[in-house]
């Protein structure tokens, strides 16, 4: 039995990418207007009595002090519970869960869940690469994000005869996926040449391993499952999430070939939703990097550990393969406004599940979609929510 | 009549970059120029120098760190112009926390002035086992003549009143008030003053011979002479002996390395029995000493392979190195300032090379300031530990994209460490021969100079990866 006492009777976003002339306010008030506007029978956003925000880096664009504070008033609705969640690269996801448990407690009916980051205001030095200067003072300065994951590529290429063909197969299927996808900021495809020949950015990443900088908001309408009707005759709901936490530092991990927090995450969700990732028919996945991609299937339980670059060059990821993943074009092409992620990949899982996903559709089976994030210094920690077109 | 003083062991490090002179004379649109000099890579400076040097020599001497009474150390210039210079190298060290001994700068004089200052103490019974490190990495001034021979390096010294295989016989100094190679206050770099015919003929020339004949040496001995030009060395030893000193491979291949220069030149003399002499001038000061080696001293052979190390640099990537080219546009402020607490809680972690082991299952956690229960167990009873310098590469990346001040490429690795531990550590750039399953050794570097204060910590470097300098020593 899944978990299903929530429903997401609506979801949007706004499309993303480097949007110099929007505010964040403006980018949270698109995203509230797109979330209301999908709500099939009509939504008075007066109804909405509380908000989670999440914005994991204000620092990102010099106001670490005020995000989430400000977002109530932007979208007009001055005066409702608001809460701001920041949990790293899982914090929309996590916004999403503790949204769900306010409504599952019963103390709030309707609330909103919206992610905004603004990553592309100060220039990419002194964003998230200004990473790199921070750290204890002992270990390890010029920890860039890239040096979170590249160390996993490095040693799952030394142990499984992984590839830089098949980690350059993730690149090309969420670009594939991301040029048939209206809101992802890169919409073109590549080849796997492409991605070879690209700049070294993270020995051995080069650019297209990574996922860009990027602006965006998304946002999702949560209500109690015997609501759901008065919003919608295509209801989804949700079955299942997980939170896990694991050691935050890289030489604490227990190995280089996984993320213990995903798969802790995953089986605390699977449990609650009663399955098993057999189950699933299509996955947004945490894929800020290839190599992460490849690690997350593996850790999800898609295929067994070390299998994650064969199961990607050869096309079971893909939209019309056996399990597809990133649909929208994932992190690497969609982008990676970090508080937004989580909530925009839970909109797509949420239009595939309604088989509103147009060219992107992935033919449904069992009825569940599952989405993971994967972050935090040192990915100490991961979230996984899974929706449910079933009814129980 | 002095006690003599005893060497146990030397060690010696010359920095990583050789700079040919006439690639330095080719930049200011100048003809020709003979030998090298080494250079520091954009992360050593008198301190790293000193404390490889320092390290090699306690090793060679067979003794642990903490039997040592006292740190001498001479460069003319420390880290810090005013700063916690010796303390940070003697906590690099592991030396004992109630260490003696002296900090001497101020001249090229600074390094024999470490030398006599740690005999003292030994002769007065002050200390019974001294360690002598003479450092120095200049910063030249741009364009002259000084900036073609301006070499880095160290040379250190274990020594007690006896037990060593070569002992300090005699010493002798003269001082006049001269103003010579310098640097003034709130100055950079460091220059000439004089015309240098005028420094030879007036100054170095009679004061060098003089000081050798006051020495009375005997015929075998073998000299290390000043050459502050990569001229004046063999003038002076023309007129002593006719041979050419036994330092002058040393200073052909390393250049003027300052305070260190003396010692250094000295060194392949230690690793034969004789006579060795040494003859500092620097600052207006000239220092004779006399040594008789018994046996090569421990740690001679490595010392001097060590020096034969290094690669050959660009003009360019010199001046960046030294930091007289810096990029234009901003650089990023480490999230950790180093006035701060944090910094105050981590450095000593950092120096020192700590972790923290669990009293019940024998987990090393590292760094112990982040760890107040065992990583593995949940153990609330640790105890601090000085991590293994050597092990293995489990992982690693090499970093090609971040701001200023970093530069790539800047190789990141986890490393296994012989002692169980697993820490990750920047690698030594470009990161040659880092691989999995790599052997590396930790080396203290400079890994930032962050709001007008070094910043040190360990990279890790490849054992087999040590390029050899074709033209060097040994």
């Amino acid at each position: 039995m899944a978990w299903n006492k929530v429903a997401v009777i609506g979801a949007g976003l706004l499309k993303f990418g480097e949007l110099f002339d929007k505010s964040y306010e403006q980018m949270a008030a698109e995203a509230f207007q797109a979330a209301i506007g999908s709500v099939d029978k009509g939504f008075d956003p007066a109804m909405v009595e509380a908000a989670f925000v999440s914005t994991q880096r204000g620092t990102l664009w010099g106001q670490e002090g005020i995000a989430g504070n400000t977002v109530p008033s932007a979208i007009g609705l001055a005066g409702i519970a608001c809460t701001r969640i920041e949990n790293a690269c899982p914090s929309g996801s996590d916004a999403f869960r503790v949204g769900a448990m306010a409504v599952a407690s019963g103390v709030h009916d309707v609330v909103l869940v919206i992610g905004v980051e603004k990553m592309r205001d100060k220039s990419s030095d002194e964003g998230l690469l200004a990473r790199a200067a921070s750290g204890h003072p002992v270990y390890t300065r010029g920890e860039s994000a890239p040096v979170l994951f590249a160390p996993f590529a490095t040693r799952h290429m030394h142990e499984f005869g992984t590839t830089r063909e098949m980690l350059a197969s993730v690149a090309v299927k969420n670009h594939y996926n991301g040029a048939r996808d209206p809101y992802a900021h890169f919409r073109n495809e590549i080849t796997i040449e492409d991605v070879l020949s690209a700049p070294p950015v993270c020995h051995p990443l080069g650019l297209l391993d990574c996922c860009p900088q990027t602006d965006g908001a998304a946002a999702a309408l949560l209500a109690p499952a015997d609501r759901a009707v008065e919003f919608t005759d295509r209801p989804v709901y949700i079955a299942g999430f997980g939170v896990a936490t694991d050691h935050p530092y890289l030489h604490e991990k227990a190995s280089f070939v996984g993320l213990p927090a995903t798969t802790a995450a995953s089986q605390r969700a699977y449990e609650m939703a009663g399955i098993g990732p057999g189950d699933i028919d299509m996955a947004e996945v945490h894929d800020c990097f290839t190599i992460t991609e490849i690690l997350d299937i593996e850790d999800l339980g898609f295929c067994e550990k070390g299998k994650g670059g064969v199961m990607s060059i050869e096309g079971d990821t893909a939209l019309s393969g056996r399990l597809p993943v990133n649909t929208s074009g994932g992190l690497l092409a969609k982008g990676h406004p970090i508080g937004a992620t989580g909530i925009a990949q839970l909109t797509e899982c949420w239009w595939q599940l309604r088989e509103d996903a147009g060219e992107r559709q992935v033919r449904l089976e069992q009825g569940f979609a599952l989405q993971h994030n994967v972050g935090g210094r040192g990915s100490g920690v991961s979230v996984v929510n899974i929706l449910t077109r079933n009814e129980r | 009549m002095t006690q003599p003083l005893s060497i146990r062991g030397v060690g010696a490090a010359a920095s990583t970059l050789r700079l040919p002179a006439a690639a330095v004379n080719a930049g200011w649109g100048r003809q020709g120029g003979r030998g090298s000099s080494a250079v520091c890579a954009a992360d050593e400076d008198s301190l790293t120098l000193g404390w490889q040097a320092a390290v090699t020599a306690i090793e060679a001497a067979g003794i642990r760190p903490d039997e040592i009474d006292g740190l001498w150390w001479g460069t003319s210039r420390p880290p810090f112009a005013e700063g916690p210079s010796q303390a940070y190298l003697a906590s690099a060290l592991g030396l004992r926390a109630g260490i003696g001994g002296a900090l001497l700068a101020g001249s090229q004089h600074s390094g024999i002035e470490a030398l006599l200052g740690a005999w003292d103490a030994v002769a007065a019974g002050s200390a019974g086992t001294v360690l002598v490190i003479a450092s120095d990495a200049l910063v030249p001034s741009l364009g002259s003549a000084f900036e073609g021979r301006c070499g880095a390096a160290a040379v250190a010294l274990v020594a007690a009143l006896d037990g060593g295989s070569a002992s300090f016989t005699v010493r002798l100094q003269s001082t006049q008030p001269v103003l010579d190679r310098y640097r003034g206050d709130a100055e950079a770099e460091t220059r000439d003053l004089y015309d240098s015919r005028l420094f030879r003929e007036e100054v170095f020339v009679p004061t060098v011979t003089a000081m050798a004949e006051r020495l009375g040496a005997s015929p075998d001995t073998r000299w290390s002479l000043p050459d502050p030009d990569g001229r004046m060395g063999s003038s002076v030893a023309r007129k002593i002996t006719g041979q050419p000193p036994v330092s002058a491979d040393i200073h052909a291949a390393l250049g003027d390395t300052g305070a260190a220069a003396s010692l250094l030149g000295g060194l392949p003399a230690l690793g034969e029995p004789g006579p060795l002499a040494v003859i500092t001038y620097a600052a207006g000061r000239c220092t004779g000493v006399l040594a008789q080696v018994d046996s090569p001293v421990p740690g001679v052979h490595q010392a001097l392979q060590a020096l034969s190390r290094g690669r050959e640099a660009s003009y360019v990537e010199v001046l960046r190195a030294r930091r007289q080219l810096i990029a234009g546009g901003e650089t990023v402020e480490m999230a950790v300032p180093p006035g701060g607490a944090q910094f105050v809680r981590g450095n000593p972690e950092m120096l020192g090379l700590l972790g923290a082991r669990c009293c019940d299952c024998g987990t090393v956690n590292t760094p112990p300031s982040i760890h107040p229960v065992c990583i593995a167990c949940g153990g609330e009873k640790l105890e601090p530990v000085a991590l293994s310098r050597r092990g293995v590469v489990h992982t690693y990346v090499v970093n090609y994209t971040m701001p200023a001040p970093f530069e790539a490429p800047l190789p990141l690795v986890v490393v296994d460490l012989d002692d169980g531990a697993r820490v990750m550590l920047q690698g030594v750039a470009p990161g040659e021969g880092i691989e999995i399953g790599a052997e590396v050794r930790l080396v203290l570097r400079r890994y930032t100079v962050e709001r007008g204060v070094p910043v040190y910590g360990y990279k890790a470097e490849a054992v087999a990866a040590v390029p050899a300098n074709p033209e060097g020593g040994d």
